[in-house]
């Protein structure tokens, strides 16, 4: 192990510690306490939660932006890939050239979509506004951590510069939006949770006789 | 507004603590900033002004809990914009939270993530409440119901006199000298509720609710004590004088030993006790609740009423309450009782959990201040309807109703507002053997 993958280690303990302190906070204070009486099922609506209801079809945030919607999807499969990868490349593992090839270019791809939603968040004025140094931080150190994953993959002289760059990003996953990657699963859960316990989710359709079916 | 004491943002800041499961935590950490709510709001969509997007209401609040309960927040607040609780940011909260959120919930379904808007807002207003900075034209319409029993402070001898007038109504409607509307009696299976709004402006629609448990032969009643279906409170964010509103009518089924609630037509009123107000009380209900709308549908389930299919020839619309709807599960019993006897009904475009708020809710009926805002707003309303075609906008919700007779008038629509107990009871086929 060399210096560089000494920081790392350190910056993925602390991001897993910190990660950590988020996940069990959730878990320890529980699901909600509902007095009032069932409408529905809640394992249904939840799982419908997480599925028909991210359905782009039925959200105005996808539909009725559906570029965004697409390059928001293949970034963070972009990230998920550079996770992925982070390990590979720790591990040493050998890569046959096609297989680096096609992961470098969908993370030119996906480093593409990160700068497109970066620039968007720059030139719309209500995005911009609404925006803090965090939002563009947290694109900045993921979107390079893509460019990078792909840079390592193609030219092992940057080592020592990617790996710092995934320490920056591991030491300030908690402390900034990144973390909704804990608390987005913990959003749609206690989504599901509302929707089912009222007999919302999962929709039911109306039938001509009267009567309703799942 | 004046400047804030300690006590003031030591109270604001007490809702961040004292968590009863982690939904709070959650959503206060989920949002990213991607701005793709906006267009699901009628704010934004009418006015197309950046505050007015969801996202800002969000932020507002969870900016002040990243101030106070992050780590960023305490040493970098700049970084991710965590803000002090103080005059500035509660003028803009109450701008924001009261006078341009009326908590319909539909950038909730809408949500890139899943962020709870609506209840984000929701504890934003419970916040301002802790530091008495509710807008005073809705503190008042609290205080009403705290100190009088109704929200319209209506004198008990007036809306009892108002009960009789609208017994001869019934009376005479049905052909039928024993059709009354009780009046405390104990014992019945029904206690039915009322919007004040009812008493008030439009006394037919009780007559029309009585006309319907008349021909279903229910046994039913009213109390003179506590029949005040709205719960103001739940907009104002104090739990406290929610929970004693709510606990009266809670109460008033003991006293009059009742076995079943049925709520009038309103929508907040309805979420207020029918999905908060065991949460205020920690109590699970002793007896049944439901609303007037799956009430009357069980009846045409059951076959105790018969609706003329012949009777309502204009094209009819249906105008969702989002707190019944959207919020309150209720979405299709009203569909099925139109469909049992208007044959030209169309529904708006969207409709059902999608549809968009009147304008009306979250209190805004109350809040005169914003009333320029407010029908503003309603033109994505009064559009729906009028690309509908429609001649009849029914909604099971008084609140709508009135929101919905401003439309009507501001925006010329030339459209005949009804309660869904009113349409109902226009088609009732009376059996002459009713008691
Ligand atoms: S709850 Fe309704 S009014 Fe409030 S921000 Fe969401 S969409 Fe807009
Ligand atoms: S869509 Fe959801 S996550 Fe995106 S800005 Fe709006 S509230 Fe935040």
């Amino acid at each position: 192990m060399y210096w560089y993958h000494w920081i790392t280690l350190g910056s993925l303990g602390i991001c897993f510690a910190n990660s950590l302190v988020h996940f069990l906070r959730l878990i320890r204070l529980g699901k909600p306490m509902d007095y009032s009486s069932p409408a529905g099922k809640i394992i249904p609506s939840i799982q419908y939660s997480f599925t028909g209801a991210m359905n782009p079809v039925k959200k105005e945030s996808a539909f009725l932006h559906l570029p965004t919607y697409f390059a928001g999807i293949i970034y963070h499969l972009g990230t998920f890939l550079s996770i992925l990868m982070f390990f590979l490349i720790w591990s040493d593992l050998p890569l046959q050239d096609i297989l680096i090839y096609s992961i470098v270019s969908f993370l030119l791809i996906s480093f593409s979509c990160g700068i497109g939603i970066l620039i968007k968040r720059l030139l719309k004025k209500g995005l911009r506004d609404l925006s803090n140094p965090d939002d563009y931080l947290s694109n900045l150190l993921v979107t390079g951590f893509q460019l990078m994953t792909g840079i390592v993959l193609l030219w092992n002289q940057a080592y020592p510069a990617y790996f710092i760059l995934s320490s920056l990003l591991l030491l300030y996953f908690p402390l900034s939006k990144l973390k909704h990657a804990i608390y987005f699963f913990a959003a749609r859960y206690h989504l599901g949770f509302f929707f089912g316990w009222r007999g919302i989710w999962p929709p039911k359709k109306l039938e001509r006789n009267g009567g309703w079916e799942n | 507004m004046g400047e804030l004491n300690k006590e003031q943002i030591r109270k604001g800041l007490q809702v961040f603590q004292n968590l009863s499961d982690s939904k709070l935590i959650t959503h206060l950490n989920s949002c990213v900033h991607c701005g793709l709510c906006a267009e699901s709001c009628i704010y934004y969509l009418a006015t197309k002004e950046n505050r007015f997007t969801p996202a800002r209401k969000v932020d507002i609040v969870a900016s002040i809990y990243r101030r106070y309960h992050t780590i960023t927040g305490k040493f970098l607040p700049g970084l991710i914009n965590a803000r002090e609780l103080n005059e500035e940011t509660t003028d803009e909260m109450v701008d924001l939270l009261f006078g341009a959120c009326t908590m319909c919930g539909r950038c909730t379904m809408h949500c890139s993530i899943g962020v709870d808007i609506e209840y984000l807002v929701r504890v934003g207003r419970t916040m301002l409440s802790n530091m008495g900075m509710v807008p005073a034209t809705l503190q008042s319409t609290v205080n009403a119901a705290v100190e009088t029993g109704n929200n319209m402070s209506i004198p008990n001898d007036e809306f009892i006199a108002t009960l009789k007038w609208m017994e001869e109504e019934l009376i005479d409607e049905v052909n039928n000298p024993n059709a009354k509307i009780p009046v405390n009696e104990s014992g019945k299976r029904i206690l039915y509720t009322l919007n004040p709004r009812e008493p008030k402006f439009f006394p037919l629609s009780i007559s029309a609710m009585a006309k319907i448990f008349f021909a279903a032969g229910e046994s039913w009643t009213l109390s003179t004590q506590m029949y005040d279906v709205t719960n103001y409170a739940y907009f104002s964010g104090n739990p406290d004088e929610a929970r004693l509103i709510a606990l009266r009518l809670w109460n008033e089924m003991g006293n009059l030993n009742a076995q079943t609630l049925v709520l009038a037509e309103c929508g907040h009123g309805s979420r207020a006790f029918r999905w908060e107000a065991p949460n205020y009380l920690q109590e699970h209900f002793p007896f049944e609740v439901k609303t007037s709308v799956e009430c009357i549908a069980d009846y045409i389930r059951e076959g105790k009423i018969h609706l003329d299919p012949e009777k309502i020839k204009d094209v009819v619309t249906l105008h969702d309450p989002c707190n019944l709807v959207r919020s309150g599960g209720i979405i299709h019993e009203q569909r099925y009782i139109l469909n049992r006897f208007i044959a030209n009904f169309v529904e708006m475009t969207p409709h059902g959990i999608d549809n968009y708020c009147c304008g009306g809710g979250g209190g805004q009926l109350s809040m005169s201040e914003y009333n320029e805002r407010r029908m503003k707003i309603a033109e994505i309303k009064a559009r729906q309807i009028r690309n509908t075609g429609a001649s009849v906008v029914v909604t099971p919700c008084h609140n709508c109703v009135d929101q919905l007779n401003q439309i009507n008038v501001f925006f010329k629509l030339g459209v005949r507002i009804k309660t869904l107990a009113e349409i109902v009871a226009d088609a009732l086929i009376l059996d002459t053997e009713s008691p």
